[in-house]
């Protein structure tokens, strides 16, 4: 095999590949400092930054064989100037000095800094990158101490609206073109170039256009400085001040992988969480834009119809009202699950259709055809509905539902996590003599009003749980914020799953502010049983999901352990069927 | 005197018959090419001649030895052989007439006086690379000429010079006339490129170079417009003809623009070799007011100055101009007189190369800027001592890093001639505008030597 010697340690690779250095030293573990370089982008090699000296063994003219000197050790013919890492490729025997061993390379990096930060507005206290900033981290570790530029720095606008969620601080771009690329290369929108010449260089769409690409907000994370910013949450947060969760976004039935930004149990940002095997690095903008109704129109706590009117109650009055009137419907309880819940919430519901004699729980699809792109978008604008369809559920037939509801076939409906009313199933009118059972995320549920028993929901981002995505990617969600009350498998999956890289005294995460009263389904639908005398107890969800992957075929494999942070890609029910 | 075949030696300059840019009135026209100057006769007997197959055009060319006249000095023969062989892709020449280093404005008189001498070159250039078209990239500025080239296109267009089987034969070739938009980098050839394709004139890597990967990504040789104009005089008069004329390393009738603080300056068309004090003296009259020299600038102002004392014995080629620590380039020679304030004069071109620096690299675009404004305040009379190390070290940034001078100028005269201006060497992308930069820094080092 072909092997590579850096900073005196010898490396085998697989030649087929071609890696570049650059790739290759940060597989190895080797810190190369660079900007422009990104693994899913071309390599334009403008930054400069990345250099190394790259030597390659002598080899005889004529025989072609290897050149060695008295010792017998290869003679290395060294390239005259320091080389950029990212736009070499690996060869056979190439010697590679960086700035762990290169003073060459330690001079090359410093003065290329140099130039960077001349005209950099160092902007640090009040920029938003700051504290991830990789060109403050490589000023520190690798940069001058300080700088000759005495001169007046180029001014450039600091306030650029782009498009509606990316706005532009010009004067801290470095040029480096990722953002350009990835309009070119990625999301094909082709929207922005490089504008001006020279140092008065910045990114900007074309006269009259706008950075509307659903996908725009991925080159505020690739943005290796604080110039492409959030319009939604600049200036909100400071890095450090936020913990973050890796779990995926719900906005869409593809289950792109994410990272929750949490401060104080509020949600602050949402980030792509490179999975290549289903968003790569990328993430729509919709899914990062989907995080305020974590924070806002929440549920004070659970409430119970008295007297015609929805007032507070405790947790045993709501699962004691829920059970009461499944109880008087006997079996005729319309049970409907949810493809925004989890499989766990969805299985534990349908063993207490189970339970009672009920039908199986049926569920609302919630697609908005033509919105898909063959990309990270999908038609389908919720995250779980292959899992419950995995389940056994059946999607509602409207029409046949209605006219059962008014010949009376159902005395009670008990809803997860879903809004029957607002998606067009039932009139408000037509539920006012059945009574409701409702589990909601939010104050603004249309069912809520005619609700007898509402139990408030934990949301992706305070719950454990597991979604199937339409291309049957299982994938486990941890929870990013906490909620009212102490829950020890929540309290554990939180401190497990906080990829907290800051973790310092600033971290407010763990704190009693803007918790919000709510249960994950694993919670209440087991406590709700228990008031109708039926078994639902489990040890927590992982055992649940073990539970559902064990006896489900649909979910074979689909274990907590599994599924890890990548998900497990399950086997596609057609598969499945023709094995059968 | 002409030897026996024809060829002018240096040394008889005076009798130097002109080829290139003869005195012949209204040239420009496609009649007057054709029945005063045996126009388009070169490209209609390769076409009627079944022994002129493309490769023997090129091995011509090759032999002939005409040394790109946009810069690098490549022998054009040997690029056009790099082309790979036909297949079903397209295949493009690009002319290079972007001509936007300053003191140069030869390729400007060949457009407005001999523009048929470049499309006859343009055709025998895509006969032997069996091209089917050709983009002319002008110099948005020379707007005059574009239309009156137009104009003439049109008529060979009407006369089936060019389009579908030219002459009758089976040979079919297009050229279409392109005006930049006024940038510098777009005169580098894979700029151009990238500008010819409705993109941002941002140089790009090489390798691949352009005869792998150029216009949209189609095999393309991209040349200087002198260059081929020569290709009609190689194939008119043989390649032995050529080759004979000028310096022997680096050979041909060339066109030289002198500007400057001469008496006479212009665009003088004389064989290569010339030796620059004959230039300066005898064809551009001296230097103006029988001041005393002061500095040369010989091929463009990206090309390293040669003071005074410098130029003894130094002629217009590749080799004594390397020896003497500087370049060819495009042979526009500025003069510059005693009473020239050097640091001023290098504060106006490091100011042209922060201009027109297009940004995409990070050593050019911030270097470019900063080292004009330390001029600046040089200029101004605040200088410190400290700026000279300054402008030092800030060039040595730029220019690969290297520590010492010596070194550099060791480094470039090993560097096999050639490239196309390119970056091939170090595969560094932007590097061939720091090339360039090169010589303003080494401007810079020559006038820090002597104000030191
Ligand atoms: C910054 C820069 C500017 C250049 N400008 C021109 C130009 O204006 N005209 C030109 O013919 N060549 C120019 N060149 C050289 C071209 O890159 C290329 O080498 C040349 O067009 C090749 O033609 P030739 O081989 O016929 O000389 C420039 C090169 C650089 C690096
Ligand atoms: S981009 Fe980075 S270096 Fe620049 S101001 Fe922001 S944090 Fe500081
Ligand atoms: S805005 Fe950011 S990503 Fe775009 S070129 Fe500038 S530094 Fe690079
Ligand atoms: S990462 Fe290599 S030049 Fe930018």
């Amino acid at each position: 095999m072909p092997e590579i010697t850096v900073d005196g340690e010898t490396i085998t690779f697989e030649n087929e590949e071609e890696p570049k250095l650059l790739q290759f030293c940060l597989d190895q573990g080797v810190e190369l400092p660079h900007f422009c370089y990104h693994p899913a982008l071309s390599i334009p090699a403008n930054c400069r930054q990345c250099l190394v000296e790259v030597g390659t063994p002598a080899r005889d003219r004529e025989s072609g064989e290897l050149e060695r000197d008295e010792d017998g050790n290869v003679k290395i013919n060294w390239m005259p100037e320091l080389q950029t890492s990212c736009s070499i490729s690996a060869s056979d025997g190439m010697v590679v000095k960086t700035h762990r061993t290169s003073e060459k390379v330690r001079r090359g990096q410093k003065d290329n800094l140099e130039f960077l930060l001349a005209n950099h507005p160092l902007d640090c206290p009040i920029c938003d990158q700051a504290g991830h900033c990789p060109l403050q981290i490589q000023s520190y570790k690798y940069g001058p101490e300080g700088s000759r530029f005495e001169f007046r720095k180029i001014h450039k606008p600091k306030r650029v609206r782009l498009g509606p969620n990316v706005t532009l601080d010009a004067e801290r771009c470095i040029n480096c073109t990722r953002c350009t690329r990835f309009t070119e290369e990625i999301s094909g929108s082709d929207q922005l170039t490089i504008i001006e010449r020279g140092v008065r260089n910045y990114p900007l769409t074309a006269p009259g256009e706008e950075f509307d690409d659903p996908y725009s907000m991925n080159t505020i994370d690739i943005c290796p400085v604080g110039a492409l910013t959030s319009s939604d949450s600049r200036f909100q947060a400071r890095a450090w001040e936020m913990s973050r969760t890796p779990s995926i976004t719900t906005t869409n039935a593809k289950g792109s992988n994410c990272f929750y930004h949490v401060r104080d149990n509020l949600i602050m940002d949402v980030t792509p969480r490179p999975n290549d095997a289903v968003n790569k690095f990328w993430l729509a903008d919709e899914d990062r834009l989907d995080y305020k109704r974590f924070n806002n129109d929440r549920p004070e706590g659970p409430q119970v119809r008295r007297k015609g009117t929805l007032q507070s109650a405790s947790w045993e009055e709501v699962h004691e009202a829920a059970a009461d009137l499944v109880r008087e419907a006997g079996e005729k309880v319309l049970f409907l699950g949810s493809a925004r819940a989890t499989v766990e919430d969805n299985y534990l519901l349908k063993r207490l259709a189970d339970a009672v004699d009920a039908d199986a729980p049926r569920f609302i699809p919630h697609t908005e055809p033509g919105h898909g792109d063959g990309w990270l978008r999908t038609d389908d604008r919720t995250p779980n509905r292959q899992g419950v369809e995995r389940l056994g559920f059946r999607p509602v037939d409207e029409k046949m539902l209605r006219s059962q509801l008014d010949a009376g076939e159902y005395a009670a409906i008990y809803v997860l996590e879903d809004d029957p009313v607002a998606s067009g199933l039932f009139e408000a009118e037509d539920l006012k003599d059945v009574p409701i059972a409702l589990h909601h995320y939010n104050t603004t549920n249309e069912t809520l009003p005619v609700a007898n028993a509402a139990l408030p929901a934990a949301t992706v981002v305070e719950t454990v749980g597991t979604y199937v995505s339409e291309d049957g990617h299982a994938q486990r969600v941890r929870p990013a914020k906490e909620i009212k009350g102490t829950s020890r498998i929540l309290t554990q999956a939180m401190g497990a799953a906080r990829q907290d890289t800051h973790g310092t005294p600033f971290d407010k995460w763990h704190n009693d502010q803007n918790r919000v009263d709510c249960r994950p389904g694993w919670v209440s639908l087991p406590a709700v049983a228990e008031a109708l005398d039926r078994d639902l107890s489990h040890e927590g969800p992982k055992q649940v999901m073990g539970e559902v992957a064990g006896n489900v075929d649909a979910f074979d494999g689909a274990t907590y352990d599994a599924m890890g942070l990548a998900g497990v890609r399950l086997e596609a029910e057609s598969d499945r069927a023709t094995a059968a | 005197m002409p030897t026996e075949n024809g060829a002018t030696k240096v040394k008889d300059w005076r009798n130097y018959d002109r080829v290139l840019l003869p005195p012949i009135q209204d040239l420009h026209k496609l009649e007057v090419y054709e029945n005063e100057y045996e126009g388009y006769e070169a490209i209609r007997s390769i076409l009627g001649d079944s022994e002129q197959d493309p490769e023997a055009v090129t091995n011509e060319m090759k032999a002939a030895n005409v040394r790109g006249r946009g810069g690098a000095g490549f022998n054009a023969g040997l690029k056009w052989s790099f082309m790979p062989e036909p297949d079903d892709r397209p295949r493009y020449l690009a002319c290079n007439a972007d001509e936007s280093e300053p003191g140069t404005f030869k390729d400007r008189q060949l457009m407005e006086y001999n523009p048929h001498l470049l499309f006859e070159g343009i055709l025998i250039a895509n006969y032997a690379m069996q091209i089917d078209a050709c983009y002319i990239y002008t110099r948005g500025e020379y707007v005059d000429w574009i239309m009156e080239m137009q104009r003439e296109l049109d008529k060979l267009y009407d006369k089936g010079y060019l389009g579908e089987n030219i002459f009758g034969s089976d040979f079919s070739t297009e050229i279409i006339l392109h005006k930049g938009a006024g940038a510098y980098i777009c005169g580098e050839e894979t700029g151009m490129l990238e500008s010819l394709e409705g993109k941002r004139g941002y140089p790009r890597t090489k390798p691949p170079f352009p005869a792998q990967n150029g216009l949209w990504g189609y095999p393309t040789t991209v040349n200087n417009v002198e260059t081929l104009a020569h290709a009609v005089l190689v194939m008119r008069h043989g390649a032995d003809w050529f080759s004979g004329i000028g310096a022997e390393s680096h050979p041909g009738p060339t066109l030289y623009g002198i500007s400057g603080h001469v008496e006479r300056p212009g665009v003088y068309e004389y064989p290569t070799g010339m030796l620059i004090t004959d230039l300066i003296d005898k064809v551009a009259g001296g230097v103006r007011g029988g001041k005393d020299l002061k500095a040369v600038v010989p091929g463009g102002a990206s090309t390293p100055p040669l003071r005074a004392d410098m130029i003894e014995g130094v002629t217009m080629d590749a080799e004594s101009l390397t020896e003497a620590g500087s370049l060819m380039g495009t042979a526009g020679i500025l003069v510059l007189d005693e009473d020239t304030d050097m640091v001023s004069w290098l504060r106006r071109v490091a100011h042209f190369f922060q201009h027109e620096s297009c940004g995409q690299c990070t050593p050019c675009r911030e270097g470019t800027g900063w080292i004009e404004q330390v001029l600046a305040r040089m200029d101004e009379g605040k200088g410190r001592i400290r700026d000279l190390d300054l402008l030092l070290d800030l060039s040595n940034q730029i220019e690969g890093r290297a520590l010492h001078r010596g070194r550099l100028h060791r480094r470039r005269r090993a560097r096999p001639a050639g490239g196309s201006g390119g970056t091939g060497v170090s595969g560094r992308p932007i590097a061939s505008f720091s090339r360039r930069m090169f010589s303003l820094l080494s401007a810079i080092r020559q006038t820090v030597m002597r104000k030191t």
